[in-house]
């Protein structure tokens, strides 16, 4: 019932003309900078933060949020259209988006999106209405261990990842694993595989390599192919614009999926969307019925991981409005926005704003349907970049990829760095390697080995304690279960052609 | 129109350093270290806002984030902007720190122009509630009791955590783990979890646990006591002679820019620590006034250096410089 009442509270202000004004605002803008790669969310806050000065704290909370869960609706459209990942957690997504538009299905593709991202994205809310407190005590019991454990399960997955050959995943995999390593060591303040570079000591990007093995890569594998007229089939009429029936009917499973796999993976202050992204593919794969058609444009393949990573915006709140934590940099500088308006952000916070918090639950609900509004027309508009022939298409994702990097770090050594990846990228695909695991082992690899270490140091250096803790022990033997898949399905095979 | 009127004001306005005819003629870029939403990025934002609304400077300032290094990226940037009028720089003690640490990071404070410094923060030690140690002397005699055993988490080896730890041991002979965390959130929720028994945290985060009863601070680390924690010891107070080693923020500028500029800046960010808006950003975030002139920063850099090079070192880390 409090619950309710608060809830009421919250819309009779949020539904406030300026209110629902800058909710907009907040969604257009996150729309846009999802679809423009590179410029994030953190960024784009960071600019806005002197603006929100003059603003009430409460429509200003509205449209910051706004852009933070906006951007991950707009993160899959350069995803899906040009292979290159708009936002981190939008990487998974071009794994079976993209191959969806070169089927001719990029509008499906970009419908599912947008309405896995309005499901997924209502559900966080609900969430963080609902369970917030619960679920903020069950987090802190989330510690160095269990984080090992969910990187490691996340790493597992590498053999859903693999294409015809699991040695070349596993290959890709340490690759992308080694990257992870280079920087400066949080332990011990040592260089890493930085060869002399100072650009080098806090590591390389991973947005720069996931843009250069996905876009640049497939932009010179498709240069070869000499004057092909057009790259990609145009979607024709209006029912390949928007998913079918029997797609969503088929995202079903992938719809929960998300919602869930999102929310609870952002409820943790060290996890964060890109994880929450893999795990959730990974998922889709090992329960799906066709999992050898993941990667070559399966329609779950692209609603699972969008789902992820909107549902993990409403998850991720819940630890920086319960506990004044953030997990990641956008509720990181959502915090420093809360304390520079005289706010005091902690295990009280709600309780001695209940409107503000109300008011922001509320708009968030707004501001979901706003989005699911905004971006269903969009598909189609957005499908038409595919009509451009490729000597225009392929120099827009060159340098949207460029543009993207340099952005994010205005730095030329990253834009160097792009093309050396660009490079790798077409390699890979020369050699028949994944490139999905490279950034699998990349996302994971940092945060896996800080784990570990983190173990080690507080159990004396006994690995027991990775076992001994219940969440890790599950968490492990789930890893190990993933690993059991290809031997499965190999002695299945094995056994059916035994009985034929 | 806006930036106009400020530039009136701002003319109207004009003492000692306009006289002397520098003023910025184009949009300031101010360089931090951090990507938006770190510390110096949001002090930078922060200072800009309130910059332009007391009309200090006739132009904006543009704040540039260049990540990376720890904090020898945007050290390079600003060395090689040399001479460079527009442009000026956020620093912290990391600028300091991380050319002691590495080789890459060739450009120390001391190849830039000081400016000013702006802000000391202070620091507190805290446990879980419901931990049995009701004072410093009560966790460092339990360290004492089971060496290696207790933990602490915190940033990374060159911080300012893991020099509190390194005094506190060297004074009392006493031994814990320090586990490094990258995010400060990670850093809270492992000691709210019970997986870490003490933290070196600032005021403005604790406060709220310590309301809700979830934390206890058991000594601050400042030369006085802190308003919002009058019942609190400093280090000193609880029998621990240690030296207080500040997180340091301010402002420097590229290397070969004139004299009248410097003094411009100076004079700038001296009256920026005047106004009303500054004394209230302190308070909301519980920083200390660590103003100080072009000159007093120039030799804070050298004790700052010493000190912590000694600690390093004691520290088994690798130093470099």
């Amino acid at each position: 019932m409090e619950i309710f009442a608060g809830l009421m509270q919250g819309f009779a202000l949020a539904l406030q003309p300026a209110n629902l004004l800058w909710c907009l605002v907040g969604v257009a803008l996150g729309t846009v900078v999802g679809i423009l790669p590179g410029l994030g969310p953190p960024a784009t806050i960071a600019m806005l933060l002197p603006l929100t000065f003059l603003m009430n704290p409460a429509s200003a909370m509205i449209m910051l949020a706004g852009i933070y869960y906006g951007a991950k609706y707009g993160g899959s459209t350069t995803s899906i259209l040009l292979n290159v990942p708009g936002e981190s957690a939008s990487v998974v997504t071009c794994l079976d988006g993209y191959q969806m538009a070169k089927k001719g299905r990029a509008g499906a593709a970009l419908g599912i999106a947008a309405i896995a991202s309005f499901i997924a994205g209502t559900v966080g809310v609900l969430g963080l209405m609902l369970i917030a407190p619960p679920l903020a005590r069950l987090a802190l019991a989330f510690s160095a261990p269990e984080y090992f454990g969910l990187m490691a399960l996340g790493l597992a997955m590498v053999v859903l990842l693999a294409g015809r050959s699991l040695l070349k995943a596993l290959l890709s995999m340490l690759v992308g694993l080694w990257l992870a390593g280079i920087g400066t060591d949080l332990f011990s303040s040592e260089s890493r595989f930085t060869f002399g570079r100072m650009e080098l000591l806090s590591g390389i990007d991973f947005v720069v390599v996931a843009i250069g093995v996905f876009a640049i890569g497939e932009v010179l594998a498709n240069l070869e192919e000499p004057a092909a007229p057009q790259t990609l089939p145009i979607p024709k009429g209006w029912r390949n614009l928007l998913p079918t029936l029997q797609d969503l009917r088929d995202c079903r499973f992938a719809f929960a999926n998300g919602s869930i796999v999102g929310f609870l993976i952002g409820v943790l202050p060290g996890a964060g969307s890109t994880i929450a992204s893999f795990i959730s593919y990974g998922v889709e794969k090992a329960v799906s019925r066709r999992r050898e058609e993941f990667g070559t444009g399966v329609i779950e393949g692209v609603a699972a991981p969008e789902g992820a990573n909107n549902s993990e915006t409403g998850g991720a709140l819940v630890p920086l409005l319960t506990l004044g934590i953030p997990g990641s940099g956008t509720t990181a500088i959502l915090l420093a926005a809360l304390v520079l308006w005289g706010f005091k952000p902690g295990p009280l916070f709600i309780s001695d704003n209940p409107s503000l918090f109300w008011s922001l639950v509320a708009s968030m609900y707004i501001g979901n349907v706003m989005l699911l509004v905004l971006n269903l027309p969009l598909v189609p508009l957005f499908a038409q970049v595919l009509r451009a022939p490729a000597y225009v298409l392929f120099p827009i994702i060159l340098g949207v990829s460029m543009v993207g990097v340099y952005s994010t770090s205005s730095s030329l050594f990253d834009v160097g760095l792009l093309a050396g990846f660009g490079l790798l990228g077409y390699l890979m695909r020369k050699l028949d390697y994944p490139n999905a695991p490279l950034i699998l082992g990349l996302v994971l690899g940092g945060a896996m080995e800080r784990a570990l270490r983190q173990s080690l140091m507080m159990s004396d250096g006994s690995l027991t304690i990775l076992f001994a803790r219940p969440i890790s022990a599950v968490m492990l033997s789930l890893a190990l279960l993933i690993l059991l898949i290809p031997v499965v399905s190999r002695v299945n095979a094995w056994r059916r052609r035994l009985l034929s | 129109m806006a930036p106009k009127i400020a530039f009136l004001i701002a003319l109207s306005l004009a003492g000692s350093a306009f006289a002397q005819g520098f003023k910025p003629t184009r949009p300031v870029e101010v360089v931090v270290h951090t990507g938006p939403g770190g510390g110096s990025d949001v002090l930078a934002r922060a200072v800009a806002a309130m910059i332009e609304k007391e009309s200090l400077l006739p132009v904006r300032m543009q704040v540039v984030n260049k990540a990376g290094g720890g904090s020898a990226v945007a050290a390079a940037y600003l060395a090689e902007k040399a001479g460079d009028q527009n442009t000026i720089g956020f620093f912290t003690g990391v600028w300091l720190t991380t050319p002691l640490t590495s080789n890459a990071a060739k450009v120390t404070l001391k190849d830039l122009t000081p400016i000013s410094r702006l802000v000391l923060e202070p620091a507190l030690i805290a446990v879980k509630a419901d931990a049995p140690y009701r004072t410093l002397g009560d966790f460092i005699a339990a360290a004492k009791r089971n060496p290696g055993q207790l933990k602490q988490s915190g940033g990374s080896v060159t911080s300012r955590d893991n020099v509190v730890r390194q005094l506190l041991q060297k004074a009392s002979g006493a031994r814990w783990v320090f586990i490094s965390f990258p995010g400060g959130g990670e850093r809270i929720a492992a000691l709210l979890g019970g997986h870490v028994d003490m933290m070196v945290i600032e005021p403005e985060e604790a406060g709220q646990h310590i309301r809700a009863g979830n934390l206890r601070v058991l000594a601050q680390v400042n030369e006085t006591r802190l308003r919002g924690f009058p019942d609190v010891p400093t280090l000193r107070e609880a029998g621990f002679d240690v030296a207080v080693v500040p997180q340091v923020r301010g402002v420097v500028a590229p290397p070969g820019i004139p004299a009248a500029n410097v003094a411009y800046w100076e004079d700038v960010f001296r009256r920026l620590t005047r106004t009303a808006s500054w004394k209230k950003y302190l308070e909301d975030n519980q920083f200390e006034d660590g103003y100080q002139g072009s000159a007093e920063l120039a030799k804070f850099y050298d004790e700052f250096t010493g000190t912590m090079r000694g600690i390093l070192q004691e520290a088994g880390i690798k130093v470099v410089r």
